[in-house]
């Protein structure tokens, strides 16, 4: 076996499970307590993207503040379809396909909705200059030591990746309004009695989700392009992880990402790049198989 | 003439396998994402199989992706059926252990993108990118419907009419029959079919099977009647424009599934006269705009499953009924719940619990439970809320495991076996909510509790339509007597919905009845019902005794108890404490403390 390709895949695949894992997180938060196949998460990712490309081109934002002002959008495009979406829908006792069916609707219409109002062409993230011209805002960087290769953008996608779902765990776990999460997705009966607002807990899991969602699509559009097809294949990776890990935790999900990450980059070692979608498929179809509960997961009782 | 034939073939090619998808999603309540994956992987196996075999292998070499098999058209459509169905059987694999719809979704989900890669990335089987051509036309008898020449589109038009009107009659035949009942008993409630000693597993994969094997012949179809094709024809969004074709119709109905193909499918070539190509990202605006609006504003579609329905004329099948009031006249005949008779026919405990336990995480729920069920007698759990007495049903039934002890039948072990498998052996249950399928009548909602019906398998239906329509005949017979014995025969043909609470509760004990099991377990027969019908539950609950009947119930109402129950058990906190004659317990004053508290 060749060492050096299977360390370069190994760095490769802990990049690519680390972008698995936010997904997966961001997916997670909100399947779990809310039991939505919320596909359009796919929207506050596009939206993340698509805010920070429009404020810098047209307000004329710096990096930065362009880079808030999409994730403020992310947020409020998630929030939007909890309130205009979902809540209709829970207002009238829909079911749970009736919810994924909404989900369905919008993943449907956003991207086509972006592409008329922005065109179809890729969109990258510039930004004007101290002349006023536009360039690219973001300059990626390669480090090269010997045989191995990372960019800067991949630095940071791991240390924001994994800084967010730690702090998004601990919140879960140790503050007031995170356990009100934990106490709702596990007994939503007990946690509505004992005065729990399910709704409030509801804005909070999409507000967070979202945010998740929109890093998620930033860091897309930081290192390639804002395209109105960016999203969805993303969101479906973000269900895979939280499969892969186990749908009863946030940690298990994170894991689930990251070990998904990794197996998808060594399948390179055996079989053409192109051939990772079935990859997925089988991956998943066996895991479901043999291990419903997942890699990280407990039985459910 | 030849432009408005292509446009009839393409809104006939959506509303097939629309009307397909229904049966999936509309009676079983499960989402498929691959229809339109299944529709491509159908055509590219046909195409490939038509496709004429190269004379030279130098032609192979230099060309040779638009050469096959030279199959003829038949047997290749008969392959691309077989396949997909196949396909979906193993699709629905993982199911078998998961009966939950979320996970169909994503399994077809991860299908439909693997599938569209592997059919984008697969050269010697599509072609690759830029797919196939030359698929040479049908052919029946000397007319050949080449398209070359308008009046071949045109003829494919007309055959395209006639497979959908084939498609409709199959999928509107299934979803009407005895399998559709099963099907749509499953929608909406996973574990209500396993307690009526039904496997849902079977028919759920058997209607995504059916799904997928129609849009495989009508890919076959599509694949002859265009001639060439690529993989991107075969996409995510059109798999989600068939989802939405299904509910702007409205789910579980047919005739919404053809009025949702003509709107939406109308709607594409309308938008291309009027915006050209910019049209496409509209018309996806738009179905996805309709998708959320509908189950926003009016989520049973356009047309509302069940408004269609033939009103049937009750009254003389009420007659049928007339003498069985008591029950002692209903015949389940073949349609018994065959199940083997203990030898120890005259044992007095037909159902004996021994120390059973069950404990979620740290709390137990119930600790070391024992007592027994006495042939014929109506027994009453009683106990403050929390005491397990749902709990015991659930182990008894098999829906918990339990931690540890036994559950007999007649001296037959149960632990360990399968709800399905335990209501087989003669125990059946109700819950505390009715369960009952609020757009199904009466009828059907305690039909599909008749044991062992050949209609509700799909071969009977395809291979002996006669004698499943007689058997049919008598499964309706025997729920509109059990309907009889409660009182509720009159209501037959209502749609449940339009029932009372009271009677809603009356429907589900009927149901009990006509699983036939001679022990029945009846969880808060009275909860929520007005005063004036529990009068008529208790007599029902009696007649079940009379009829021979092991009962066993879970109450609050002591008034209730101490009207039926010849034996009572009274729980706290998972444990019994006593059980007695309810007088005796009731003239306890320990108990009543307990019960009433202070």
């Amino acid at each position: 076996m060749n060492f050096e390709l299977l360390a370069q895949l190994t760095i490769a695949g802990i990049v690519l499970g680390s972008f698995y894992a936010l997904l997966g997180v961001s997916f997670g938060l909100v399947y779990q307590t809310s039991k939505i196949f919320h596909l359009a998460n796919a929207i506050p990712f596009a939206a993340g993207g698509y805010g920070a490309v429009w404020s810098a081109k047209v307000l004329h934002l710096p990096l930065l503040p362009a880079i808030l002002f999409g994730l403020l959008m992310a947020v409020v495009f998630g929030l939007l379809i909890l309130f205009l979406g979902y809540f209709p829908v829970m207002r009238r006792n829909g079911a749970l396909l009736s919810l994924f069916l909404v989900s369905l609707g919008i993943t449907v219409a956003f991207p086509n909705l972006l592409q008329i109002v922005f065109g179809t062409e890729n969109l990258p993230l510039w930004t004007y200059d101290s002349q006023g011209e536009l360039v690219s805002a973001f300059e990626n960087r390669v480090f090269s030591s010997g045989f191995l290769t990372i960019t800067l953008i991949d630095v940071l996608k791991v240390v924001f990746a994994w800084t967010l779902i730690v702090a998004v765990v601990l919140f879960v776990k140790r503050t007031r309004s995170g356990r009100s999460i934990t106490a709702l997705r596990t007994n939503p009966e007990m946690a509505t009695a004992v005065g729990i607002n399910k709704k409030r807990v509801y804005v909070l899991v999409f507000a967070l989700g979202s945010f998740l969602a929109g890093v998620a699509g930033l860091f897309v559009t930081l290192e390639f392009v804002a395209s109105p097809v960016m999203a969805l294949q993303w969101t479906i990776v973000g269900f895979l992880a939280v499969v892969f890990g186990g749908i009863g935790s946030l940690v298990g999900t994170a894991f689930g990402g990251l070990v998904w990450g990794l197996l998808s980059s060594l399948s390179a070692l055996f079989m053409p790049v192109n051939y990772s979608p079935i990859v997925v498929f089988v991956s998943l179809f066996i895991i479901l198989l043999i291990r419903p509960q997942g890699l990280f997961g407990k039985v459910a009782v | 003439m030849g432009y408005y034939a292509q446009i009839a073939i393409n809104i006939l090619i959506l509303m097939s396998l629309a009307v397909s998808l229904n049966l999936l999603l509309g009676y079983a309540g499960r989402v498929s994402m691959a229809q339109d994956v299944l529709f491509g992987i159908g055509a590219f196996t046909a195409a490939r199989l038509v496709l004429p075999v190269a004379d030279a292998e130098g032609v192979v070499a230099a060309s040779g992706i638009n050469y096959g098999f030279g199959w003829h058209w038949f047997p290749a459509t008969v392959v691309a059926i077989a396949v997909t169905f196949l396909a979906a059987l193993i699709i629905s694999l993982p199911a078998i252990r998961l009966i939950k719809g979320e996970y169909l979704i994503l399994l077809t989900l991860a299908f439909q993108l693997g599938g569209e890669q592997i059919l984008t990335v697969w050269q010697g089987f599509t072609g690759g990118p830029f797919g196939v051509a030359g698929i040479p036309p049908l052919k029946i008898g000397e007319t050949s419907f080449s398209t070359l020449r308008e009046a071949g589109t045109i003829l494919y038009a007309v055959l395209m009419l006639v497979v959908t009107i084939v498609v409709i009659l199959v999928a509107w035949g299934l979803g009407e029959s005895p399998f559709g009942r099963l099907l749509k008993t499953i929608r909406g409630n996973e574990t209500l079919l396993p307690s009526l000693g039904k496997n849902p597993v079977r028919p759920e994969m058997l209607a995504f099977g059916i799904t997928a094997a129609i849009a495989g012949g009508i890919g076959a179809l599509f694949a002859f009647s265009q001639g060439a094709m690529v993989p991107g024809n075969f996409s995510l969004d059109l798999s989600i424009l068939i989802i939405s074709v299904v509910v702007l119709g409205g789910t579980g109905n047919i005739m919404g599934t053809v009025l949702g193909a003509i709107v939406l499918g109308g709607l594409e070539p309308v938008l291309r006269q009027v915006l050209g190509d910019e049209g496409i990202p509209w018309q996806r605006v738009i179905y996805g705009a309709a998708l959320v609006l509908m189950m926003i504003l009016r989520p049973a579609g356009l047309i509302p499953e069940g408004s269609l329905r033939r009103v049937k004329k009750t009254k003389p099948r009420v007659s049928l009924s007339v003498g069985t009031e008591n029950g002692q006249g209903i015949q389940f005949g073949k349609f018994t719940n065959k199940r083997t008779q203990s030898s120890q026919e005259d044992v007095d405990d037909v159902l004996a619990i021994t120390d059973i336990s069950k404990s979620f995480g740290g709390l137990s729920a119930v600790g070391g439970a024992s007592f027994s069920l006495k042939k014929g007698q109506i027994t009453a759990l009683i106990g403050p809320n929390g005491a397990g007495k749902t709990t015991i049903f659930n182990m008894v039934t098999g829906t918990l495991g339990c931690d540890s002890g036994s559950v007999t039948l007649n001296g037959q072990e149960l632990t360990g076996m399968k709800p399905y498998e335990i209501e087989r052996l003669g125990i059946a249950r109700s819950f505390q909510d009715v369960r009952l399928n609020d757009n199904m009548t009466v009828l059907d909602n305690v039909a599909v509790a008749v044991p062992n019906q050949p209609g509700e398998n799909v071969s009977n239906l395809i291979l002996h339509p006669i004698r499943s329509r007689k058997a049919e005949n008598s499964v309706e017979l025997i729920a509109l007597q059990c309907l009889n014995v409660l009182g509720v025969a009159n209501s037959a043909d209502q749609l449940v919905k339009n029932l009372s609470y009271g009677d809603q509760k009356l429907v589900a004990i009927a149901r009990l009845l006509a699983t036939d099991c001679d022990v029945l377990l009846l969880d808060e027969p009275t909860s929520g019902v007005d005063p004036g019908s529990v009068n008529l539950v208790i007599e029902g609950v009696s007649k079940l005794r009379d009829l021979g009947k092991t009962v066993c119930l879970v109450e609050h109402s002591v008034h209730f108890v101490e009207r039926l129950a010849d034996h009572a058990v009274f729980l706290d906190q998972g444990v019994v404490i006593a059980q007695g004659t309810v007088a005796e317990l009731v003239s306890s004053d320990e108990l009543t403390e307990l019960y009433f508290g202070n």
